[in-house]
């Protein structure tokens, strides 16, 4: 921790812990002074990530996403629907984002956060926008039956930079979703072919005939950035974010287009040169995840 | 996005309706579907500390069962409430939308929220913490069977790491009969076709039973004999358990 000198500010009479509950905002401040955060980072580097796929077996396709502590599981579960009349050969995804009360001393049952709609709303735009799933891959007969991809996404763990680690999590689930080979059967519904089933499935005639994966393009990443004065800290902590309240949210794809940027307000009125900075530091930050999301994906291809 | 959801279609899933297997439990000689021993829990995996958030918590993972609970506190109770000399005791379990095979709601599991509860109010030394209030919430991140005994002793491993005093550690497991057969620590589908099922919390190293419930059609010595099992399982457990936290207090002291 290099918080000696901000012990040494109130000449050793409090301890750091006390003055850091105490004055939060000198606290992070004195630090800011040396280029540096509480946590040993520099101000623009972001907190090891790691990306696990397949984490839950009952879904389709999840994936685990950890940012510094913060923890999010994101699972697809595949249904099936009739598609609307205005886009008969299409499938649909449906996102939902999670803040149950194990995450976060702030959410209690039955009172959920209010952060999580408006992350929920945030990814459905960054995904859907981006073109990442082309959704006629998710058609099985036009007109008939096409898929319904339900993502889930649960923070177990909130510390900050809940969107970037939900947006990681969501696409890495994408990218092992796999989808079942079905067919369907006699009453028109569509079911799963399955090696038990060997002689009815003769009569009928698979609807997918193989599992496949979908073809991910353009896959979206994201980095949260905190506006302080003159400082920009990349990917904050829960504290950081209580104690500074300027954050901006910048979405690339994978070949560095922006998709999204978000600045909702804040004490702060951001200059074109620091959110031209924030996007910068996105850039950098985009090239990490796709390594570890690639890592993961030929781990995952390996075992 | 929002535009389509409004006229959410309905959906199904595609996974075939559950087949009829029955029989199979009723003979006296099958195989568990997971190849255990009928008298064999399954290999539990432990650890505290999984939420940083919380003061306390822990993870389970039984099976396919897999759990985390996480506990606050003791922290300002609710305004609404009065007045209390003891400290108070809030449990919370709920269900992600994955966690059974069929998509549910992901809502808040009354039964268990109350069970857990029970469950554990007796073996927490209340009076430590007057006025305030201890919340324990837990989520099931995947359902195998067997999802409240993991949650009671799941919870209790994460009451013990966030600092709370407790007369012991808490332990549970349940029994399921079948046919002929008592199985214990069943998993789903065991108990979707189980005759009766027995399931108690206990203080193993006081002897200690804190729940005791038996659900369906039961003979004395069947009872006499599942109590047997669980509370040897429990004992067993509860040693698991004691090591995980022995573990995780030697890692954080070096």
């Amino acid at each position: 921790m290099g918080s000696s000198g901000a012990s040494g500010d109130l000449s050793g009479e409090m301890e750091v812990d006390a003055f850091r509950r105490l004055f939060p905002l000198r606290f992070y401040e004195r630090h800011l002074l040396e280029s540096v955060r509480p946590d040993a980072r520099p101000l623009g580097r972001a907190r090891d990530t790691t990306v696990a796929l397949g984490a839950v077996a009952t879904a389709d396709g999840s994936a685990m996403a950890k940012i510094g502590c913060t923890t999010m599981l994101a699972a697809i579960k595949l249904e099936v629907m009739t598609p609307p009349l205005d886009s008969s050969d299409e499938g649909s995804v449906a996102i939902d984002f999670h803040m149950p009360p194990i995450c976060s001393p702030i959410v209690r049952p039955g009172r959920p956060a209010e952060v999580a709609p408006v992350v929920s709303k945030q990814l459905s735009d960054a995904i859907i926008s981006s073109g990442m799933i082309n959704l006629k891959e998710l058609s099985l007969v036009s007109g008939k039956a096409a898929w319904m991809a339900y993502l889930d996404i649960y923070c177990l763990d909130a510390d900050g930079a809940l969107f970037d680690a939900a947006l990681l999590a969501a696409v890495a689930a994408f990218s092992h979703l796999q989808i079942p080979a079905v067919t369907v059967n006699d009453d028109g519904r569509v079911v799963i072919m399955s090696g038990e089933n060997e002689e009815g499935k003769l009569l009928k005639d698979p609807v997918n005939k193989e599992k496949r994966k979908l073809t991910l393009t353009c896959i979206p990443f994201s980095l949260t950035c905190i506006l302080h004065k003159n400082y920009i800290l990349a990917d904050p902590t829960a504290e950081e974010e209580s104690v500074m309240e300027t954050p901006v949210t910048v979405v690339l794809d994978s070949s560095s287009r922006l998709v999204s940027l978000y600045k909702p307000g804040g004490p702060v009125l951001a200059y074109m040169s620091a959110v031209q900075d924030c996007v910068a530091l996105t850039r950098q930050r985009v090239k990490e995840l796709q390594k570890i999301l690639s890592d993961a994906i030929s781990d995952m291809e390996v075992d | 996005m929002s535009g389509k959801t409004a006229t959410a279609p309905t959906t199904y899933s595609p996974s075939p309706t559950q087949k009829k297997r029955q029989p199979i439990f009723k003979d006296v000689d099958w195989i568990r579907p997971d190849g255990r021993g009928f008298h064999q829990c399954r290999p539990a995996f432990l650890r505290t500390g999984a939420v940083n958030a919380a003061a306390g918590s822990a993870y389970a993972e039984f099976g396919n069962t897999k759990v985390i609970v996480s506990v606050f506190g003791p922290r300002e109770s609710k305004k609404a409430m009065m007045y209390s000399d003891i400290g108070r005791l809030n449990c919370n379990v709920s269900y992600t939308t994955f966690a059974t095979p069929v998509r549910g709601q992901g809502s808040d599991h009354k039964e268990f929220s109350s069970m857990l509860h029970k469950a554990l109010e007796g073996a927490i030394i209340l009076e430590s913490f007057p006025k305030t209030t201890v919340d324990v919430f837990a989520l099931v991140l995947e359902s195998g069977g067997s999802d409240l005994p993991v949650v009671i002793s799941c919870a209790s491993l994460a009451l013990a790491d966030a600092g709370i005093m407790m007369y012991d550690l808490v332990t549970s497991v349940s029994v399921s009969c079948l046919g002929a057969n008592l199985v214990i620590d069943p998993i789903s589908e065991e108990e979707s076709y189980q005759d009766g099922s027995l399931l108690i919390t206990c203080m193993p190293s006081r002897n200690e039973v804190t729940q005791l419930t038996l659900t369906g059609e039961w003979s004395t010595p069947k009872i006499h004999e599942a109590v047997e099992l669980c509370l040897d399982a429990c004992s067993k457990l509860g040693d698991v358990m004691r090591s995980c936290l022995k573990e995780a207090a030697s890692a954080s002291q070096e």
